[in-house]
């Protein structure tokens, strides 16, 4: 077989700017994603600023995710200031995370990755598509509404504030969109259905039921986690959030502007996965008994490993943020004036992760007596997973060596697009 | 009649601004009426071919390969528009023209030299003619509906020009600067984005940018006088438009 070079100048349908750059030979497979998002240099910026800064310019990393940098951020800086916050803001903020989701997760899987499924270049190309993109926009607005509702608007909300909100919704403004969460959860219920049974290519898996990958997500013992808990794995990991950054390591690539992190443990050096997929398989158990049978009619099994199949995972936690987001209003108590608790500034240093609609956002702070950052470290889930990435593109690209050119770019297009990348984000990681 | 054809680019940015026109949702099938979406890499395949009518930027320009591609879209565009501080001020990212740029990258980066970057993160509007710019970050999405319908059928758009303050005003907001002895920045701002942070008992930072002929040694006077030191009242500007208040301010002294 004579070498082939595959190259993916600019990806589509994928938030951001990357490439993928492959050698393929019989005996060997070389393959690099490239990610050529211009850095922005967060990390330097934020030295010397307050720590609203930190809340507010953090969520400027992502225009699809800023609620999680928000609550990475928040939870850090109440951990350096002993803030204990009150359990209606910690409701009220897992709702405003739960519609973070839905809008996330309702753009990848029916105006980014569903088009694959269906053999089109993107959700409004092919009118036999039209309706799953329109129920995605649906879902996508009810997501953004519910987050303007508490945030003011959906990209870069403004309610946000250490120790709490600026201000809370009205009770009667949330429950004015109970009914149609409720018309949308049925519907999102049987869309794990439809996810389900979408053609799934198992040339693309890269033999994932050989993979024996390791896939890491938070664990809370009595919700399906979102801003707290301990970081466990397939492999039997369970740490503390800050023990669990002491055995995280970036390293640099030449091709790309993405830092790329891996786990080390007794000196070996493990890739893994976070995100949807890895959550589903470690939590399913927390999933309400409904989005349970859900899944087991439609023969979802736990765990999943094709990657793929992401989109099974996205559609199950979009079931479930309509869920919670249903509950907490129903349970919703206003805070009132109490919208944030008084605290003072002082020095220290703490790490947060929460999982943002992608995976576990790591965020690393220290601040001096004024609560200004001295240093900081962010890694952002589309970091953690970069190697992943490249060894499901390496498994794939080696086993389907003889393929076309063409069959094969299209091949590495999909495998990416089902990981749900976020470029802009990952270009943000720090020196360790 | 042939509908005319929209190009919409990423330079550097988050993706908000991109977003909020997904955001447009109902509005956004009325729109593809209007015209063809001819290039949009992150929602469609198409490659970039031939000339648009419209030319929609996200994003500030960082990097030597940008420069060259916007000078492209220029070229093959008549008309070109930019969305979002980014594009229109440089954005947060701009924070590093003041500062030493080697020393940031290494901040960031182990290996800094792999890095394409310029010390200096401008806007659009310094490297090619552009025909309107919508501030925000990110924009508001009645705001980019507007400006999007209004070339696409050949009128001027509408947006007002004056500041937060009057907009807050209007519609009986009880004042957070006054009352409340907090640093806003409504009186400098834009209005556009529909008084967000007062109507959640918060000052302004200014993300819609400068307003036009803004007096910002005035505010900043107010400010030192809430007892704000001139190092805290320059970092509230240093934000997201902080090159555009940086220069506003320098113009007018
Ligand atoms: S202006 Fe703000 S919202 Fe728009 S792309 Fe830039 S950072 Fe994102
Ligand atoms: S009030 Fe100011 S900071 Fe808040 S959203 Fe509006 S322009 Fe932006």
């Amino acid at each position: 077989m004579e070498k082939k070079t595959l190259r993916i100048d600019y990806l589509s349908r994928v938030e951001g700017e990357a490439g993928v750059y492959a050698e393929i030979s019989a005996d060997r497979v070389k393959v690099e994603l490239r990610v050529f998002e211009a850095p922005r240099f967060f990390e330097s910026f934020l030295r010397g600023r307050s720590h609203q800064d930190i809340v507010d310019f953090t969520a400027r990393i992502c225009g699809i995710c800023p609620v999680a940098y928000q609550m990475s951020a928040v939870h850090s800086i109440e951990k350096i200031f002993g803030i204990e916050i009150d359990g209606r803001i910690r409701q009220l903020r897992r709702l405003f995370y739960a519609a973070e989701w839905i809008e996330s997760h309702s753009l990848h899987v029916y105006l980014l990755q569903g088009p694959d499924f269906y053999g089109a270049g993107s959700a409004w190309e092919n009118r036999a598509y039209l309706p799953f993109a329109k129920r995605g926009l649906a879902f996508k607005k009810l997501g953004n509404s519910l987050m303007a509702m508490i945030g003011a608007r959906p990209v870069h909300p403004v309610s946000a504030r250490v120790g709490g909100f600026y201000k809370t919704p009205r009770k009667k403004h949330l429950t004015a969109l109970l009914s149609e969460l409720e018309r949308a959860y049925e519907q999102s219920l049987s869309a794990i259905s439809w996810a389900a049974g979408l053609p799934f290519n198992s040339a693309l898996s890269g033999d994932s039921a050989a993979w024996d990958f390791e896939y890491i997500s938070l664990r809370h013992p009595n919700e399906y986690p979102m801003n707290e808990g301990r970081v466990v794995s397939n492999k039997g990991l369970d740490e503390s959030m800050d023990s669990f950054a002491g055995i995280t390591k970036e390293y640099q690539t030449e091709y790309s502007n993405t830092l790329h992190s891996n786990i080390q443990r007794d000196g070996e050096k493990t890739s893994y996965l976070v995100g949807p997929l890895a959550r589903i398989n470690l939590n399913s158990g927390l999933l309400p008994s409904e989005i349970i049978n859900a899944m087991k009619e439609s023969g979802v099994a736990i765990p999943i490993k094709n990657v793929e199949m992401g989109i099974i995972a996205r559609s199950v936690e979009i079931a479930y943020a309509f869920h919670e987001a249903i509950r907490i209003i129903k349970g919703y108590e206003e805070a009132g004036p109490d919208a944030a608790c008084d605290f003072k500034t002082r020095s220290g240093t703490a790490t947060w992760i929460t999982e943002a609609p992608r995976g576990m956002l790591i965020h690393h702070y220290t601040l001096d007596d004024g609560g200004h950052v001295e240093n900081c470290v962010i890694i952002p889930p589309t970091a953690q997973n970069a190697a992943h990435i490249e060894r499901s593109l390496h498994n794939y690209l080696r086993r389907n060596a003889e393929k076309s050119l063409e069959s094969l770019e299209k091949g590495c297009e999909k495998i990416i697009r089902s990981y749900d990348p976020c470029i802009s984000c990952s270009v943000h990681l720090v020196k360790m | 009649m042939k509908k005319p054809t929209t190009g919409i680019f990423k330079f550097t940015s988050c993706d908000g601004c991109q977003l909020s026109m997904l955001n447009l949702e109902d509005d956004i099938l009325r729109l593809t009426e209007l015209t063809e979406i001819a290039y949009f890499r992150e929602g469609e395949d198409n490659p970039l071919v031939g000339h648009l009518d419209l030319a929609v930027i996200e994003g500030s320009i960082s990097t030597e390969s940008q420069k060259k591609k916007i000078t492209d879209i220029r070229e093959r565009s008549r008309h070109l528009i930019t969305i979002g501080a980014c594009a229109t001020a440089g954005g947060v990212q701009a924070l590093r023209n003041w500062a030493d740029f080697d020393a940031f990258k290494k901040i960031v980066y182990p290996k800094p030299d792999y890095i394409d970057a310029l010390p200096a993160s401008t806007p659009v509007s310094e490297h090619v003619h552009v025909d309107y710019e919508l501030w925000g970050c990110p924009i508001d999405t009645l705001e980019l509906s507007e400006v999007l319908t209004s070339f696409l059928i050949g009128k001027r758009p509408g947006i007002p020009a004056h500041s937060l303050c009057m907009e807050c005003k209007g519609k009986g907001i009880a004042c957070v600067l006054v009352s409340r002895e907090e640093p806003c920045l409504g009186p400098v701002t834009r209005s556009g984005c529909g008084v967000l942070c007062p109507s959640l008992n918060r000052a302004c930072y200014g993300c819609f940018g400068p307003m036009e002929g803004a007096n910002i040694e005035t505010l900043s006077g107010i400010f030192e006088r809430f007892g704000y030191s001139a190092d805290e009242c320059r970092m509230m500007l240093d934000k997201m438009n902080t090159y555009a208040f940086r220069k506003e301010r320098t113009e007018k002294s």
